[in-house]
């Protein structure tokens, strides 16, 4: 009987051990960086998504389930990004606390304004995202919006703390301003840089410094390209005199080494998200690296 | 005096001059832009007219006032419409078994063969013919009912037939991190028994599960509770209490058996049995070493068995209880974001004890004791090699055939093995075309061991929307 009663006081001590730190998880990487920033040690932020492959086919593995199972606060890309994997994981993890509509969820592609947003939608158009492309958060002045809706989220879950997520939030969004600045500079050169990218990834960050966008090697979201597919791109970079190929870190490299034979279009691996290479291993140095990378002649 | 005035007015009237020349271009300023703005105006005129007449004419055409044909749909709820989707799944199939014998192999000890009917209801197997063959449309509705309640109907579409495959409801909020389901549903029993045809990574079913359950799997009416232990890996625990329907196992339906096979003797009644009938218990662990996801369990299934062949040519009948026991494992290995290595297996082990009722030469009824164990396992590996393409093999092997009537082994075979290989190609996400090639050793006419070589192609497609797949 003692021994039951301890052990029956060691799980509440574990219970109550567990309720004292806000558990947040993040479907990506960079959601949770953000996060990180604005709760630095006042809640323990966790992501399910690795950096490295592709967002829209992450794995269902249960052990992330477990991850879910857990949270008081799930956070996501949204825009449909998640809908290939995430709702047989919140099926699986019976958390009632963090199913949309919940208080502990958040949609941040609700806080930004979509492009790319078709006006009708049809699978033949291949995985076509019908709310608009959800890769928002590649262009850098998307991030500060992410991180108020954040901060406005923490405070009402726990309006103990709002104070101290608000001055971070603050001091964070100071700091990326600054950063903002060393961007743009950096990125001026650039402007009318005319690129192809593998899938429409880097749409956002493309409009805000004024890169061209003359093609894609996917023919359609999702479908990998053929043959023929190429020797237009070809074409294109023939005539339009493309500079630059935006490679992710997830697609096979392939076309865009064939293209680089074809025509010396130069190609460029530039991380999407933090954890995508070794050097983005936060959301600062994320948007150092693809500057780096870009301006690195 | 005159001199003086002119000197003295002269700045001024020079002053005015240039004063003039301002005002002139300020006036000529005004112009142009009085200028454009009438032709704005003309323009917008103009276009205001057109509107007009628009306006003036589908007034005409619909002979009704403006106010009378606001687009209003109050009652509309068409936000609310739920995920639907159609699944085809067509097959071509060539295989060296005439459909005649197909029709008539069984794997022994078993099941009455893959075409078993009970008062006209029972299920084809997939690709029962030789040519061409419509496995099913199946159409798959699904939402949320409430903040509390998830809805899923899943109604199997044959050629003739409609059937209501899973009709269930799964709860949301629950808490202390469980979930229970009630309606009809595939059974959380071992690993592949849960997935639909359509995700199956070969056309057809596992030798064992295809001669333990039939060609529906462990498809039951009933209820279940799962719960997510709060454990650092993953360990899922749940229970079901389901009316048993299997037919192959745990028919709940009593019969009564004469003494003579003439109908001239008494009546033997055997009962219903308790309803519900069948009772699952799982157990699945999973965990994640480095790119390796790992998926454990183990199943038990118990329940009573009635079995009522007396209407067959050869009349019997059983009565007695089934246990069901079910080990899994599956690995899968990421390569990338498209490709990855599977390795799955099952081993499933039934034992049935009880009566058989069945008539000698005479006509007697004569009551064995008839125990059955039997056991057997599939494994296969998977390699998604590229974005579109999967191959695949599996080997599958009952290696325990004991079937024990009256104390004696009926000494069945107990080497019934198929050698399965498939390729896959994925035009996109919403269809696949496999082609399958399987050697099957486990059917017999008779004593006679019937070796069957198959080719299905098959197609499965699917429109609409549909949820995503678990793991």
């Amino acid at each position: 009987m003692k021994v039951f009663n301890i052990l029956i006081l060691s799980v509440l001590i574990l219970l109550t051990n567990a309720k004292a730190q806000l558990k947040i998880v993040t479907t990506y990487p960079y959601i949770a960086s953000i996060t990180q920033e604005i709760v630095k040690d006042k809640a323990k932020v966790d992501f399910l998504a690795v950096g490295n492959l592709d967002p829209h086919f992450v794995v269902p593995k249960p052990s992330l389930a477990v991850k879910l199972r857990n949270a008081d606060l799930l956070i996501i890309n949204g825009a449909q990004l998640e809908i290939g994997w995430l709702p047989p994981l919140l099926d699986q993890a019976n958390n009632a606390k963090i199913r949309p509509s919940a208080s502990g969820f958040l949609d941040l592609s609700q806080y930004v304004r979509l492009i790319e947003k078709p006006e009708n939608v049809s699978r033949t158009m291949g995985d076509v995202h019908p709310e608009g492309n959800p890769h928002f958060h590649l262009d850098p002045y998307n991030i500060p919006i992410l991180s108020d809706a954040i901060t406005t989220k923490l405070c009402k879950l726990e309006p103990e703390n709002c104070s101290y997520y608000q001055e971070n939030n603050k001091l964070f969004k100071s700091k990326w301003n600054e950063k903002l600045k060393q961007w743009n500079s950096a990125l001026e050169k650039l402007k009318g840089t005319k690129v192809i990218e593998y899938h429409k990834l880097y749409d956002y960050f493309i409009n805000r410094y004024g890169l061209v966008l003359s093609g894609a090697i996917e023919p359609l979201p999702g479908i990998p390209p053929t043959g023929k597919h190429l020797e237009n791109l070809i074409e294109i970079i023939k005539i339009q005199n493309v500079k630059l190929i935006m490679q992710d870190v997830y697609h096979p490299l392939k076309p865009a080494q064939f293209l680089n034979q074809k025509t010396g279009i130069k190609y460029i691996v530039i991380p999407h998200d933090v954890g995508a290479v070794p050097e983005a291993k936060d959301i600062f140095s994320l948007f150092d690296e693809i500057v780096r990378r870009l301006t690195n002649d | 005096m005159k001199k003086y005035l002119i000197t003295a007015l002269l700045p001024i009237f020079t002053a005015t001059a240039s004063e003039l020349d301002e005002l002139k271009k300020q006036i000529q300023q005004q112009q142009e832009i009085i200028q454009q703005l009438q032709e704005k105006l003309k323009q917008l005129q103009e276009q205001q007219e057109v509107i007009q007449q628009t306006q003036e004419k589908l007034k005409n055409v619909d002979g009704r006032d403006p106010i009378e044909k606001v687009l209003s749909n109050p009652f509309s709820q068409a936000k609310f419409v739920p995920d639907i989707s159609l699944i085809l799944d067509t097959s071509f199939v060539s295989r060296n078994l005439t459909d005649d014998t197909y029709r008539q192999v069984q794997i022994p000890g078993f099941n009455h063969g893959l075409f078993h009917m009970h008062d006209g209801h029972g299920h084809m197997p997939y690709n029962a013919e030789r040519g061409f063959n419509l496995n099913y449309a199946e159409m798959y509705v699904a939402s949320t009912v409430d903040p509390y309640f998830d809805l899923v109907g899943v109604f199997h579409l044959s050629e003739n037939d409609f059937e209501i495959e899973e009709a269930y409801f799964k709860t949301r909020s629950l808490p202390y991190n469980l979930a229970v389901k009630g309606g009809k549903f595939y059974s959380e029993f071992g690993r592949l028994n849960k997935f639909h045809h359509h995700v199956w990574d070969f056309a057809d079913a596992p030798l064992i599960y295809r001669a333990v359950f039939g060609e529906h799997n462990l498809l039951e009416k009933g209820a279940q509770i799962t719960w997510l232990a709060p454990t650092p890996f993953f360990l899922m625990l749940g229970a079901e209490a389901l009316q048993g329907d299997n037919e192959n196992n745990f028919n709940r339906t009593g019969f009564t058996v004469n003494t003579k096979r003439d109908g001239s003797g008494d009546d033997i009644k055997i009962s219903d049995t308790k309803k519900p009938n069948l009772y699952v218990l799982f157990i699945k662990p999973s965990f994640d070493i480095g790119n390796t996801s790992i998926l454990t369990g183990v199943s038990y299934a118990f329940g009573k068995t009635r079995i009522n062949h007396l209407e067959d040519e050869n009349p019997h009948a059983f009565a007695g209880d089934t246990k069901i026991l079910g080990f899994e494992f599956t690995a899968k290995h990421l390569l990338d974001s498209y490709r990855y290595l599977q390795l799955q297996g099952e081993y499933i082990y039934r034992k049935t004890d009880g009566s058989k009722f069945a008539y000698n030469n005479a006509g007697k009824l004569v009551i064995v004791p008839l125990e059955k164990k039997q056991g057997g396992f599939y494994v296969q590996g998977i390699y998604k090699f590229d974005q579109r393409w999967r191959v695949g093999l599996r080997y599958d092997l009952i290696n325990k055939n004991d079937v024990i009537a009256k104390g004696k082994n009926q000494n069945l075979p107990d080497n019934l093995y198929r050698y399965s290989a498939m390729i896959d190609f994925l035009p996109s996400e919403f269809s696949r075309i496999r082609l399958q090639y399987n050697y099957d050793k486990s059917l017999f006419l008779g004593s006679e061991r019937k070796t069957n070589h198959e080719i299905i192609l098959q197609f499965n497609l699917a429109i609409g929307a549909h949820g995503a797949h678990g793991f």
